[in-house]
């Protein structure tokens, strides 16, 4: 909604620059979205009259003109403009002006003769595209007077920003009315004056409403004999300055009128009616309609239509017909004033893809009282200035009168909710400058310009926002707090992503939502059932199409563009839902899932301590540690068959025969899918099943006062043999002397025979009760050494 | 034999002079003191003297002898002082060399924020809820005082599921959703996803939001702004001015929007500010009746407020991301500066 500062001036008295009443509005809950300054660079540029034409003595495409400006003597300007002539109205730009071209005028001799200033075209003054000559103005400009004065251009527009609920304020009555509101100042109504003629409208007309739940009212008036025109230049300007375009005289009366107090009009040109009268219905099926955009619509019956005795002439409330338009040729016409059913526009706008001024308001539910006083103007200025004679009465049909809204307000109740102590005196005041009636028993009568209001609430609503909400105090809450729900899932969260970040991990957050190739990229089967992924009926594009059913496919393209970056240490995750469709409910579950990627090298990549390729080991001890840290210790890993992962080096972990989750090397296909030039490696584990399994709580073990003894030991084995055979064994041999076991070394290569490998264990040994002895140990890791011998082929490598 | 032993201190005293290194010492005091060393073989001399000789000369020879063991010692400990000195001079080390940093990682700007606007509402009584973020159109709209056929649900650009499934626009519909499970009094926070048909530098279709609703028998909009005074001053720092302007919202009645001082300029006016001096951080309002009346709550008895604020927008603030985008693209180059 635009309004101009000089136009809304005719409502309301106010003093105000446009930037401190845009301010005032924005604490009213008016936004200006921005301030348009008109009429600028026309600093110094006044309206002159050519009284005098001369021929310049020595060039004969220029003239000299003596120019009245206002002052007590004409000056002399040289001009070259074909249409100068004596009684000529133009704009003078005087001596010192700048111009918006930002031409500087100045005295000056041009072929010897003096010129004191320059009579201006509309593109010399960067007002219009009119380059054919000097800017004509009305004869009976003030001679003299500034240019922007003249022709309105002393003026801001302000850009606003109205909130649906407020339809009232999308007119110049509605934003005075605002104004009026917070500065105590009269709204001033135009004064309406319809001079009617002798003819009677009814014998003129009809009007039947066939659908009133969709049309509560409609009103039509007759005015015959008018010239269809240009609009007077003040009202093309007027509407300008708003941004709408001038069309003819009646249709710009119609603007000016919806603009001015806010309620859509249509004029049809009456001829082009069948039978000359109005039917307001359901379009039939299958119905079409030409709208003045020249385009075909097709109608469907839950639209409704204006219709004359045998078909559609206007989508009502949206757009009116290409037929039935008013033309040059157009001498009488008949005039809407109608009321329609909110949500039915708005369906009807939305189906069709239309959004006009007139659905704008209607769907925003505009004036049912507002009918009447909006139509009479209209009839009064279209006689004024498209002539005419106005039909005697107006057809008003109101299948749907309402009676005015009246709420109860309690004083107490309003400073009991905003927390105030506004006066009584204060809340009737405020809800009187905004048109509400209060009676002395605060029974208050609503406009009904205010389909937003209709109870207390919305009345304490009004009085905060005119008292000012910078005036509420601010105060603490001062109720019980109320007890606090289980918190076991945040905390475990925040726990596990603790965990991450302090394993080198960088926490990502993706869209939820990706392409339908992303689940091809990452090699699943069409039987999948993560391939069950939800689809969006209107996504932003296909990149965001589908619901992620696991973060995989993201944290891959996250490492593919950091690769792209030349970025060589990814160690990703990511904490997320993803959707899976359910079947017995409508709404997915929503499980939670924790993923990661390990892509190029680990490490600190500095003087001793240099990078390292990662490998799978790094994304199981990730994944170990994650079980360690939600104290899941009884857990199973197996060889999988997942397609993302490399055949030979990935694993699935489980949980009390309930899978967890997968981790392992990305297979070399899902690689090159995402064009990653390294090894990646993953991880994606199931929240839910974690959580299940997890046990924050811990009891402390007390610890031996006694000092272990380390013992190292080394075994050549078949390079098949699962590194967890030795360690089970060593475990199992060892009892409870045996603290921990820890491989420091794998070796393959020259110093082992072809097919073997030698482990290196570190062996712990400790007692909770004494201090071993070396033969005590002995004895023990001798026994070892024996077994691995024995049971696992193991030759002991010194 | 006086003369010998007079002679041989004032040579080892002089031999010790020239000293420079502990490996000479040693030499020098074997010279002296060794068992085939000079002062060893006069004193073994001493045999030899008359008995009148013996105490003048063992003196004498003990002095001597004591006198060179300080002067060796003396010596001794100032090369030992030296040697360290020049032991630990010659291991400096070039300490422009870059330390070994622990390879921590980071959490998300956007968890950090949110971790810190959580944190805030904890201490003031808030406890954390959540919802589903694919919800039905009724706790999103309808239960939110938004009917279907509204120019209020424009407000909101949505994306569908099916008709009456859809990526929730904001975490209010856990309003509904908990008021239905709880009775009053509530005090909750609701961090999560939500979704919107946007794109541009500062929306994304995918985004963060934190829901407030707090319900008693007495609460008032002046404790709204208590409250988030109360966040804005713990977020933004102390100085942080608060600005609440008239707004609409269907499920918050009287609503507002509010502001923040500028961060950057602290409200004199500059580009981040649009050269108003306020940056809008949240929408918030006291509880619409409608809303409770969806929740079964009884309107009489109870009053309330909510408010939700964007994440991204927060953490755009707080860290002066100009497009807000950068959050979800995961470079580690940009992810790396927090
Ligand atoms: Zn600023």
């Amino acid at each position: 909604m635009n309004v101009s500062i000089n136009w809304l001036k005719e409502y309301i008295d106010f003093d105000l620059s446009p930037e401190t009443l845009a301010d005032r509005l924005l604490m009213l809950g008016v936004e200006t979205e921005s301030i348009k300054q008109l009429g600028e660079g026309l600093d110094g540029v006044v309206v002159g009259r050519i009284n005098a034409v001369r021929n310049h003595p020595n060039a004969n495409k220029l003239v000299l003109c003596d120019v009245d400006v206002g002052k007590s003597a004409d000056v002399q300007i040289v001009c070259g403009a074909p249409n100068a002539r004596e009684g000529l109205v133009a704009p003078v730009a005087l001596v010192g002006a700048k111009l918006a071209t930002s031409l500087k005028i100045e005295a000056a001799k041009i072929r010897a003769e003096e010129s004191h200033g320059m009579l201006c075209s509309e593109t010399e003054l960067g007002i219009g595209e009119d380059t054919s000559g000097l800017m004509e103005l009305s004869d009976d400009s003030p001679i003299g007077a500034p240019l922007a004065a003249a022709l309105g251009l002393d003026d801001a527009v302000l850009e606003l920003e109205i909130t649906p609920n407020r339809p009232d304020c999308l007119s110049m009555i509605g934003i005075a009315r605002e104004i009026g509101a917070e500065t105590g100042n009269p709204v001033k109504l135009p004064s309406v004056h319809v001079k009617e003629g002798t003819a009677n409208v009814q014998e003129l007309t009809s009007v039947s409403i066939d659908a009133p739940e969709l049309c509560p009212r409609y009103a039509a008036r007759v005015i015959r004999g008018v010239t269809v025109a240009p609009s007077p230049k003040w009202l093309q300007r007027k509407l300008e300055s708003i941004g709408v375009g001038a069309v003819n005289n009646v249709v710009d009366i119609t603007n000016f009128v919806l603009m001015e107090c806010g309620h859509p009009l249509h004029a049809f040109d009456y001829h082009k009616l069948a039978e000359n009268r109005i039917v307001v219905r359901r379009a039939a099926p299958h119905e079409t309609l030409t709208t003045i955009d020249k385009t075909e619509r097709n109608l469907t019956s839950d639209m409704l239509v204006i219709a004359d005795a045998e078909k559609p002439v206007a989508l009502a409330g949206v757009m009116g017909g290409f037929d039935s338009e008013i033309s040059d040729q157009t001498v009488d016409v008949l005039l809407e004033s109608a009321h329609f059913h909110p949500p039915s526009i708005r369906k009807t706008s939305k189906a069709l893809g239309m959004h006009t001024e007139a659905s704008h308001r209607f769907e925003r539910d505009a004036d049912p009282e507002g009918v009447i006083s909006a139509i009479n103007r209209a009839a009064q200025l279209i006689a004024e200035l498209a002539g005419g004679e106005i039909a005697r009465g107006i057809v008003d049909v109101y299948p749907g009168r309402q009676t005015p809204v009246q709420v109860k307000l309690r004083p107490e109740r309003v400073n009991f909710v905003l927390g105030t102590e506004i006066s009584s005196d204060k809340m009737t005041e405020i809800l009187t400058r905004l048109g509400f009636n209060v009676s002395s028993t605060f029974e208050v009568t609503v406009p009904t310009f205010r389909p937003d209001v209709s109870r207390e609430i919305d009345l304490i609503e009004e009085i905060a926002r005119v008292y000012g909400y910078d005036r509420i105090p601010t105060t603490m809450p001062t109720g019980d707090i109320p007890t606090a729900p289980s918190t076991a899932i945040s905390e475990l969260r925040e726990r596990v992503r603790d965990y991450l970040v302090a394993s080198e991990m960088m926490e990502a957050i993706n869209y939820s939502f990706y392409d339908a190739q992303s689940l091809d990229r990452i090699r699943l089967e069409t039987s999948d059932r993560a391939r069950d992924a939800l689809e969006i009926r209107n996504p932003l594009s296909e990149d965001m199409s589908i619901m992620r059913t696991t973060l995989i496919p993201s944290l891959l393209e996250n490492a593919q563009r950091n690769r792209n970056y030349r970025v060589e240490n990814i160690q990703l995750f990511e904490i997320s839902r993803v959707f899976v469709p359910s079947g017995d409910s409508e709404l997915p579950n929503e499980p939670e899932r924790v993923s990661g990627v390990i892509a190029g090298n680990v490490g600190a990549g500095v003087h001793g301590d240099p990078y390292r390729a990662a490998d799978f080991f790094d994304t199981k001890g990730i994944v170990e540690g994650l079980l360690n840290v939600c104290g899941i210790s009884d857990y199973a890993i197996a060889t999988t068959r997942h397609p993302v992962l490399h055949p030979g080096r990935n694993a699935a972990v489980s949980v009390n025969g309930e899978s967890l989750g997968i981790f392992g090397e990305v297979h070399p296909e899902v690689l090159e899918s995402y064009d990653l030039g390294y090894k990646a490696y993953l991880f994606e584990l199931d929240f839910e099943v974690l959580a299940g399994a997890a046990d924050l709580t811990r009891r402390v073990e007390p610890i031996s006062i006694y000092p272990s003894v380390n013992r190292d030991l080394a075994i050549v084995v078949d390079a098949e043999l699962p590194a967890s055979s030795p360690v089970e064994l060593i475990r199992s041999s060892g009892g409870a002397l045996v603290k921990s076991v820890r491989l420091f070394d794998l070796y393959i290569g020259d110093q082992v025979p072809d097919g073997k490998k030698s482990l290196a264990y570190a062996i712990e040994y400790s007692s909770s009760t004494e201090t071993l002895t070396d033969e005590q140990v002995d004895r023990v890791h001798e026994k070892i050494v024996k077994r691995l011998g024995a049971e696992l082929g193991g030759e002991l490598r010194s | 034999m006086q003369e010998e032993l007079k002679k041989i201190e004032a040579e080892a005293l002089s031999e010790l002079q020239a000293v420079a290194n502990s490996a000479d010492l040693e030499e020098l005091r074997i010279k002296y003191f060794g068992r085939k060393g000079r002062l060893s073989t006069v004193m073994r001399g001493m045999g030899k003297l008359s008995a009148a000789e013996r105490p003048v000369i063992g003196k004498l020879a003990n002095e001597v002898r004591g006198n060179l063991t300080t002067a060796f010692e003396e010596v001794g400990e100032k090369l030992a002082r030296q040697e360290r000195e020049n032991q630990l001079a010659m291991e400096a080390i070039d300490i422009t060399l870059p330390g070994r940093r622990p390879q921590l990682g980071v959490k998300h700007p956007i968890t950090q924020t949110l971790e810190r606007i959580q944190q805030i509402f904890r201490g003031m009584g808030f406890h954390v809820a959540d919802g589903p973020e694919i919800e039905h159109e009724y706790y999103n709209f309808d239960a939110l005082n938004t009917p279907a056929d509204h120019p209020a649900r424009d407000l909101q650009d949505t994306l569908y599921i099916t008709d009456e499934v859809l990526l929730r626009t904001h975490t209010s519909p856990v309003q509904v959703r908990f008021m239905e499970k709880h009775a009053p009094p509530v005090r909750i926070i609701v961090p999560g996803k939500a979704y919107r048909h946007d794109y541009d530098v500062s929306h994304t279709p995918t985004f963060h939001q934190v829901e407030g609703l707090l319900v008693d028998y007495h609460v008032t909009f002046s404790e709204l702004k208590g409250v988030l005074h109360s966040f804005a001053r713990q977020m933004f720092g102390d100085q942080t001015d608060m600005r609440f302007r008239p707004h609409f919202f269907p499920f918050t009645e009287p609503s507002a929007e509010v502001d923040i001082s500028c961060t950057v300029c602290s409200g004199s006016g500059c580009r981040t500010c649009s050269g108003s001096g306020w940056l809008e951080i949240l929408g918030a309002g006291a509880v619409d009746p409608n809303v409770f009346e969806y929740a079964n709550y009884n309107p009489d008895e109870v009053t309330g407020f909510a408010f939700g604020m964007g994440v991204e927008r927060i953490a755009s603030i707080r860290y002066g991301i100009p497009d807000i985008r950068a959050l979800y693209e995961n470079d580690l180059r940009f992810l790396r500066q927090f």
